[in-house]
């Protein structure tokens, strides 16, 4: 097994993970893939990727270094990012269920590995 | 009705600008009849705005009713009007005590026994508030050390009245409505900031709704310098929060929240 | 924004505003321009059409000469511009989009959007047949007609 779709597997075993992916934060497209039936890996990639590289500038903005974890949250779920190095971010969907906590960690554990 | 009441309405009758609702408003709710009360207050209120006797009043009846959020609210606009309202100052102590923030309700305690020492119910309150703090403090070690973060103060950065760095409230353009941020070696940074979240919430927006997340809440940011925390007050606009690494993400949360509460009542008054 | 019929308009724009991207423009195979924004003289629409046709037909015969199925887009990547061309089906027959875009926006996020525009267009187009295939001879004739009409000149 990769060590991508390592970290993909570690994140989506995670209680209440719909899927994980990583994608590339420049282009917004999907790297590798684990995701739940009927979720839409390009959108998840492409809007996530968006989302990370406006909070990314955002930060550099007020003199800081890019994130290492971005939460946004839904009324309906959760998109987790974990930016990680040569431009490769991994991406989290989760459902109101989700051990957050848990998966926060298990995707910063994962993304230092991939690094 | 008993006759207090009955004259007191007679007297708000016959001249419905006079300052009888305060009576009338409170002897209602002593006697429990919360909705009766809340009507008289809002009626007073609707004529005398920036009267912090009518903010303290409908405070009171909205935390007899449960609705804390309420009161908290009221009792905001009642320090507005005057910052040196002890008993706003008290029940919002009393809020943040009950919903467990025991730093915050020592806080406003403090300032309430600043402004009036002679109340005993002050230096009551803030004894059990030590005794509370401290029983929380041997309970969880790690809890030391965490920098306390008024959540007044941020209301205050929300509204443009006090100097502190840290909170951005930002229009839908990315202009700075209110609040400043600073960067150690690039000083205010405020409005460089403001432009590039402008937009951040329609993204924000659209990347929950297309990916069947609902609507969005809030946005949590972790950087190695420091925390970011952003939320809309309203649908035009973005309360971007930033502090410490140390202070957990949660509690910064909690922080933001009530600043977007205080952007909120702030925006309404501008408008 | 300019379109030869009203029924573009909307999916086109909400595509523009989605994706960020910065010009539009798009065509049948036959080189007929039906819609564009953010070119501001004919010229650059005719060269752009041109090219853009020529382009999408050399890589759906390079396609059919490797026995691939036909690519799904051609992206070219720059440091400041990047550009985007891919052929779709239509009720009215075989299009292409040509979509130009800077850093602002991703590949990901024109090609997203783009894609839902393509699901649009097809659920709004009027029901009615096809233009027959025009003739490399027609083929400026075709181009110079739509875009006096785009143009108004």
């Amino acid at each position: 097994m990769s060590p991508a779709n390592a970290a993909l597997v570690r994140v989506t075993q995670v209680p209440g993970v719909r899927g994980s992916l990583l994608i590339s934060a420049t282009d917004g497209l999907v790297v590798a893939e684990r995701l739940m039936d009927g979720i839409d890996g390009r959108a998840v990639a492409a809007l996530a990727a968006s989302l990370v590289q406006r909070l990314s500038r955002a930060a550099i903005g007020a003199g800081m270094r890019i994130p290492t974890f971005v939460h946004l949250r839904g009324n309906e779920g959760s998109v987790l990012a974990a930016p990680g190095q040569n431009d490769l971010v991994l991406v989290a969907l989760t459902g109101l269920d989700a051990n957050l906590g848990l998966a926060r960690l298990e995707m910063l554990d994962a993304v230092g590995r991939l690094n | 009705m008993s006759d207090d009441i009955r004259g007191l309405t007679a007297r708000l009758a016959e001249e419905p600008s006079s300052l009888a609702f305060l009576e009338l408003g409170e002897a209602l709710r002593r006697r429990g009849q919360l909705e009766a009360a809340y009507k008289v207050a809002r009626g007073g209120l609707s004529r005398y705005p920036d009267l912090a006797d009518a903010h303290d009043l409908l405070a009171h009846i909205l935390g007899d009713q449960g609705d804390l959020a309420g009161a908290f609210d009221a009792w905001v606009e009642a320090l507005r009007v005057d910052p040196m309202r002890t008993s706003a100052l008290k029940g919002i102590g009393f809020l943040y005590f009950r919903a467990g923030d025991v730093a915050a309700a020592r806080e406003h305690l403090q300032r309430a026994a600043d402004i009036d020492p002679d109340d005993a119910a002050i230096t009551q309150a803030l004894a059990r508030m030590s005794e509370a703090g401290r029983a929380r403090a041997s309970a969880s070690p790690a809890g030391q050390g965490i920098p306390v973060v008024a959540p007044q103060e941020a209301a205050a950065e929300a509204s443009g009245d006090n100097t502190d760095h840290g909170l951005l409230l930002v229009d839908g353009n990315g202009l700075r409505l209110s609040g400043h941020l600073r960067s150690g070696s690039l000083g205010d940074v405020g409005d460089r900031v403001a432009a590039e979240l402008a937009g951040v919430s329609k993204e924000a927006s659209r990347t929950t709704r297309l990916l069947g997340l609902g609507t969005w809440q809030t946005i949590a940011v972790e950087s190695p310098e420091a925390n970011l925390f952003l939320l809309a007050p309203t649908p035009d606009t973005v309360l971007l929060t930033i502090r410490e690494t140390s202070l957990p993400m949660a509690r910064l949360g909690l922080i933001a929240e009530r600043a977007a509460r205080d952007a909120r009542a702030w925006l309404g008054h501008q408008e | 924004m300019r379109a030869l019929e009203p029924w573009v308009v909307e999916p086109l724009q909400t595509f523009l505003a989605e994706s960020s991207a910065r010009l539009i423009l798009l065509m049948t195979t036959s080189g007929q321009v039906v819609a564009q924004h953010g070119f501001a003289r004919s010229f650059e629409v005719m060269t752009a059409a041109a090219l853009g046709s020529a382009i999408v037909a050399s890589t759906e015969e390079l396609a059919r000469l490797m026995g691939a199925p036909r690519f799904g887009a051609v992206v070219h990547g720059g440091s400041r511009l990047s550009c985007m061309l891919a052929a779709f089906g239509t009720p009215r027959g075989r299009w292409i989009g040509l979509v130009v875009f800077g850093p602002e926006t991703s590949i990901g996020l024109v090609q997203l959007f783009f894609d839902r525009m393509v699901e649009e267009l097809v659920g709004a187009a009027p029901r009615q047949a096809a233009a027959p295939p025009i003739r490399a001879e027609n083929f400026e004739r075709e181009l110079n007609a739509s875009l006096k009409e785009l143009f108004g000149r």
